[in-house]
């Protein structure tokens, strides 16, 4: 509970400093010494797992694992924040405020081993992210963003909360585990009521997720969203959903289901394709970048579906390559954008490395390991996913993926062409006294995310020991 | 100390990734610092490790390093690992050794060039791929610095890339050696599937246990090596693309085209020398393909007007000695003149870009002459080296290495006396190119004017390899001029004995006698053609039948003519026809499918909130509907 608690107690103090005294500088200190306390803190906690902490919450070594995942990326995002709000007019502060809330409801998730819990995080996150998405209030692409997040996001919580009325009735029991215990017990329950329950509670996850059919607000969202923000949206919202998504099917056995299998199925299948397609030909790079995320999301529920802990140790391990890369995806839009407007559209990027050549060979490294290119991160977690798919000898999923990767790694190397293109001569001239100074901070991180980006894809060991002795703690069905 | 082995390529790589990342920021003094500085730390581990190695060798002469494994697929578990023997140990030695000599040597010669720092990061990634290729204990990892030296040798070739000359002679190095390397894939491919390992030793165990002498798979993968072999050290019939290669730096020629890239053909026949001894055929081909090269390669040089290029022809040439000692199972005299010739060569090219930087980059030998005054310590040291190459009986280490390659082939069971006598016409052929280069480069009247000349970096190591040319030899002498073998034996500590036949009336004292012979007729007719007759070279060439062989021989034998015709044509013209053929329709189809479907999902994205909610509640209804209907 212990981390738990300080990321709550964080976004009180922030708040209270807030109020005392105004200081971006303050704001973004607390709120790091309050994350990197509750990471370090997993530590603490760790001997003492697995715990049952009253019947809503699970902290074990799962849960352990993806917290420090989602504190790290919170941490990240911070830091990117930073160094984009500082060149914002208007309050600032008060965004970390809503990043710790955030970031709580997404560890309320990710230990969660009941509805409510589940319930609970996931409207703690999504509340927090609406006013994150539209922080930025003089603009009208981030209000909008907003406006479309609340909402998509509270009819797709209506349908869970639907389906999770309709087991609850069936079943009588919102715990996990005893949804387990009751589906192979041979309890007498129908089947009618039952998986339109199921159902409609992957609908609310396949929201959250943005897979199809449920995507079509990611680029609208993504687009208008501050960079930040959206980089906190595809990873950290994102990941706290997929790791709960394995614990609850994996922990209730509910993807042996016949019929779950199926729409799982229709589902990774449509949405590799369509993120894929839909990227083919934008010209807006926070767009290409969500419809991608569609697409990994796809890749993901590939291996999901294999099932074993071989397929969670895949997921959880193309988790962290994706959070790594989308962080650094975003984290250049990020530090690239300035007090007018993100710097989103192709044309940004033209020639990029001619003015910012570390900055494009970071971006080229982000890029690659999202096409999946050996020596990055990305290529070891598609590696895995592929792995685990054959295992379960998933053909037509595996089939689907290889073919749109390759039509992926078309728009991933449009950008990088627009990336090396020679400067264009007739745009105009480079501001006068060089390019404005990028933020400090967000550089350290970007340099570190790379770093990482390529050590774990040549030397994954360290990583993947850890994903499997997390995994190993997951009470598989 | 042995452990300390992964530092003599990691020196290197680290200071090519400053170099490749920082270089154009550091300063001009910084530059050599880390470009030679780190070729140096390397030579003092390589030194440390010889001297251990001498001293107390580890058990079994050889010793691995395992750094970790790269991958554990189904079986197939390459290494990161380096493996030492007397061999590696050796050639190790030598490239870092004269490796740093030349890197010292171009911290002056290209002082004055824009791409200094460009210059040493290639080269530095050049010294620590060849260290990789060498030291790898698997093929695989081989593979890595095999393609990695490549890569270099390109890049360096075509380091002035602003001539597209340069940057053509680049390409046609790549893709000439790129036809070898292919066949060495297939190589590595076959010994994998039928041996199961790549790890050297491994696989030379199993050959033995598996193949029988002369079994069709061993020749295959033998001769496939052997393709790849060819190709990396110009060896008939792919040397033509280390003439034109001089268009790169010429510490570059030194280092890459002469001392050591090109020899890793022999370094990797010498490595899987078991396999070769298993496929007597494919070990006779090394031996006439080294013949036949020396042959061809010292009649070009003899008509060649440009001084590097002169030297190109002799290191395909001298390399073709090696091949030669190679295919008669001569291990350790290979590798004898492998190090002497890095030694000799790699002086020649550095005197030779003393002459250039000095002669306003002028490569025609007849626009220089008298150089011996002007330039008196470059004359002598380009002297010794030349003598070495050419063989001066008893004082040079050329003479005791090429006399022993030549005694071998006649001495061993795999050897004949046509191949002997092919060598000996060889000396002949390089004594008379070389003394041609000297007499018409340094004596004579002064045609060209001397504007610059070089300082202290550039003339240490040239007097350095010249007394190495000289003393080199000493290591191993035959028995009737004081008998010294350390050299052999030292070799024989990684390599077999080499099988002696039947003499059949020949000693080594005759066999020398006519290598003296054929050096004094080649220096003999260098001093009537081009000291005592100038005009009657000229008048040589004069018939039609001279001019018609003196054109034939300057243009390689018209190899690179024949290639037009046979390949290159034929290739580009196929490629025009078949231009719009039925398989890319396929390919274009496809691109084309994919962007009319992306034109149709597109119309999705409306941006429109209650298109978005009806998709959410058409998903949730066709969902739950599957659920209960299926």
């Amino acid at each position: 509970m212990l981390p738990l608690l300080i990321v709550t107690a964080a976004a009180v103090v922030v708040m209270l400093a807030i109020s005392i005294k105004r200081s971006h500088l303050l704001a973004v200190w607390l709120t790091l010494v309050g994350l990197a306390a509750a990471f370090f803190s997993l530590w603490i906690v760790a001997p003492l797992t697995p715990i049952q902490v009253t019947p809503l919450l699970i902290v074990d070594g799962y849960a352990l694992f993806y917290m420090g995942l989602i504190l790290a990326a919170t941490f990240v995002t911070v830091i990117l924040a930073y160094g984009y709000l500082e060149n914002q007019s208007g309050y600032r502060e008060e965004l970390y405020v809503l990043i710790l809330v955030a970031a709580l409801g997404s560890v309320v998730l990710v230990a969660s081993s009941h509805f409510v819990s589940f319930f609970l995080g996931l409207e703690v996150l999504s509340v927090a992210l609406y006013a994150m998405s539209a922080y930025l209030c003089a603009r009208k692409p981030p209000l909008e963003a907003g406006l479309k997040y609340l909402v998509l996001a509270a009819a797709s919580a209506a349908f869970l909360l639907f389906g999770m009325a309709l087991v609850y009735a069936q079943l009588g029991t919102m715990q996990f585990g005893q949804i387990a215990a009751m589906l192979s017990g041979g309890a007498c329950y129908s089947k009618a009521l039952l998986l339109p329950g199921i159902a409609l509670i992957i609908t609310g996850i396949g929201f959250k997720l943005a897979v199809v059919p449920f995507h079509m607000w990611t680029p609208d969202v993504y687009e208008g969203a501050p960079a930040p923000v959206t980089a906190f949206i595809a990873t950290v919202s994102k990941g706290a959903m997929v790791a709960l998504l394995l614990r609850y099917f994996y922990e209730t056995g509910m993807q042996h289901l016949g019929s779950v299998f199926l729409v799982f199925s229709i589902i990774a299948i449509a949405s590799m394709i369509a993120g894929n397609l839909l990227a083919l030909f934008q010209n807006n790079v926070k767009r290409i970048l969500a419809y991608s995320s569609i697409a990994h999301l796809g890749y993901v529920l590939v291996a999901f579906l294999a099932g074993g802990t071989r397929a969670a140790e895949a997921v959880t391990f193309y988790l962290v390559a994706y959070f790594i890369t989308t962080l650094g995806a975003f984290g250049v839009v990020s530090v690239l954008s300035n007090g007018e407007r993100d710097a989103d559209v192709l044309d940004d990027y033209r020639g990029l490395f001619w003015r910012r050549p570390v900055l494009a060979g970071i971006f080229t490294l982000m890029l690659l390991s999202l096409a999946g290119i050996p020596l990055t991160a990305g290529f070891v977690g598609k590696f895995f996913l592929v792995a685990a798919g054959a295992s379960s000898a998933l053909w037509g999923l595996i089939f689907t993926l290889i073919v749109t990767s390759v039509i992926g790694l078309f728009y991933y190397l449009r950008i990088l062409v627009a990336l090396y293109a020679p400067p264009a001569e007739t745009g105009e001239a480079a501001p006068a006294g060089g390019l404005p100074a990028l933020s400090r901070g967000g550089s350290y991180v970007l340099a570190a995310l790379s770093v990482l980006l390529v050590w774990v894809g040549v030397y994954p060991a360290p990583i993947l020991d850890a994903v499997q002795r997390a995994v190993s703690t997951l009470r598989l069905f | 100390m042995f452990h300390l082995v992964w530092l003599i390529p990691a020196f290197p790589i680290a200071s090519f990734l400053v170099l490749a990342i920082f270089g154009t920021r550091l300063s001009k003094k910084a530059v050599p610092l880390f470009g030679v500085g780190s070729i140096a730390l390397s030579a003092v581990v390589s030194i440390l490790i010889m001297f251990r190695f001498l001293t107390s060798p580890p058990p079994g002469n050889h010793y691995t390093q395992i750094l970790w494994t790269w991958v554990d697929v189904g079986g197939f578990k390459p290494q990161i690992a380096f493996y030492l023997d007397a061999l590696s140990v050796l050639m190790t030695l030598v490239v870092t050794c004269v490796g740093f000599l030349i890197h010292l040597y171009s911290a002056e010669f290209m002082q004055e060039d824009e791409g200094y720092s460009r210059f040493f990061a290639y080269m530095n990634l050049f010294v620590a791929s060849m260290c990789t290729l060498l030291l790898g204990n698997n093929l695989l990892l081989l593979f890595l610095g095999w393609e990695g030296v490549g890569l270099c040798s390109y890049l360096l070739i075509g380091f002035w890339y602003r001539d597209p000359a340069n940057g053509l002679a680049a390409r046609k190095a790549f893709i000439v050696t790129r036809v070898g390397d292919t066949a060495m894939t297939m190589g590595l491919f076959l010994l994998f599937d039928k041996l199961g390992t790549l790890q050297i030793q491994d696989l030379m165990h199993q050959a033995l246990l598996h193949w029988a002498v002369g079994s069709p798979y061993a020749v295959a993968a033998a001769l496939l090596l052997l393709g790849g072999a060819v190709g990396k050290s110009a060896q008939l019939p792919l040397q033509t693309w280390l003439p034109d290669a001089m268009a790169g730096p010429t510490p570059t020629s030194a280092l890459i085209h002469a001392a050591t890239m090109v020899t890793a053909g022999v370094y990797l026949i010498a490595r899987t020398h078991i396999l070769f001894s298993l496929a007597p055929s494919a070990q006779f081909a090394v031996a006439v393909v080294g013949a036949a090269t020396l042959i061809l390669a010292g009649f070009s040089a003899l008509t060649q007007p440009d001084i590097k290029r002169i030297l190109a022809y002799s290191t395909i040439s001298q390399i073709g000695y090696m091949f030669l000692a190679l295919g008669v199972g001569a291990w350790s005299a290979a590798l004898f003149h492998f190090m002497t010739h890095a030694f000799f060569k790699a002086l020649l090219f550095l005197g030779a870009g003393v002459i250039i930087e000095s002669l306003h980059h002028e490569h025609n030998i007849f626009k220089m002459g008298g150089l011996r005054k002007e330039l008196p310590l470059a004359f002598w040291t380009f002297l010794a080296a030349g003598c070495s190459l050419a063989g001066l009986p008893l004082i040079t280490a050329g003479f005791y290495s090429k006399g022993l390659i030549i005694w071998d082939t006649w001495s061993s069971a795999q050897g004949s006396h046509v191949l002997w006598f092919a060598a000996v016409i060889g000396v002949l052929l390089t004594s008379l190119y070389t003394f041609r280069l000297i007499f018409v480069v340094f004596f004579g009247e002064v045609k060209t004017p001397v504007h610059k000349r070089p300082g202290l970096r550039m003339m240490v190591p040239c007097v350095i390899l010249a007394v190495l040319s000289v003393v080199g030899g000493f290591l191993d002498t035959p028995p009737f001029l004081g008998g010294v073998h350390s050299f052999t034996d030292f070799m024989h500590l990684a390599l077999p004995v080499m099988t002696e036949g039947p003499a059949g009336g020949m000693t080594e004292i005759l066999s020398e006698s006519f290598v003296t012979l054929a050096f004094l007729v080649g220096l003999y007719l260098a001093y009537f053609f081009y000291v005592q007759k100038r005009e009657y070279a000229e008048k040589l060439t004069a018939p039609a039948i001279g001019k018609a062989l003196h054109q034939f021989w300057l243009s390689d034998w018209g190899m690179d003519w024949l290639y037009e015709r046979v390949f290159v044509r034929p290739i580009i013209w196929i490629a025009r026809v078949d231009k719009q053929d039925f398989v890319d329709n396929i390919y274009s189809g496809m691109a084309l499918l994919t962007e009319f479907c992306y034109r149709g999902v597109r119309k999705t994205e409306t941006g429109r909130i209650r298109w978005y909610a009806a998709g959410i509640a058409a998903g949730s209804i066709i969902f739950v509907a599957i659920v209960l209907f299926l």
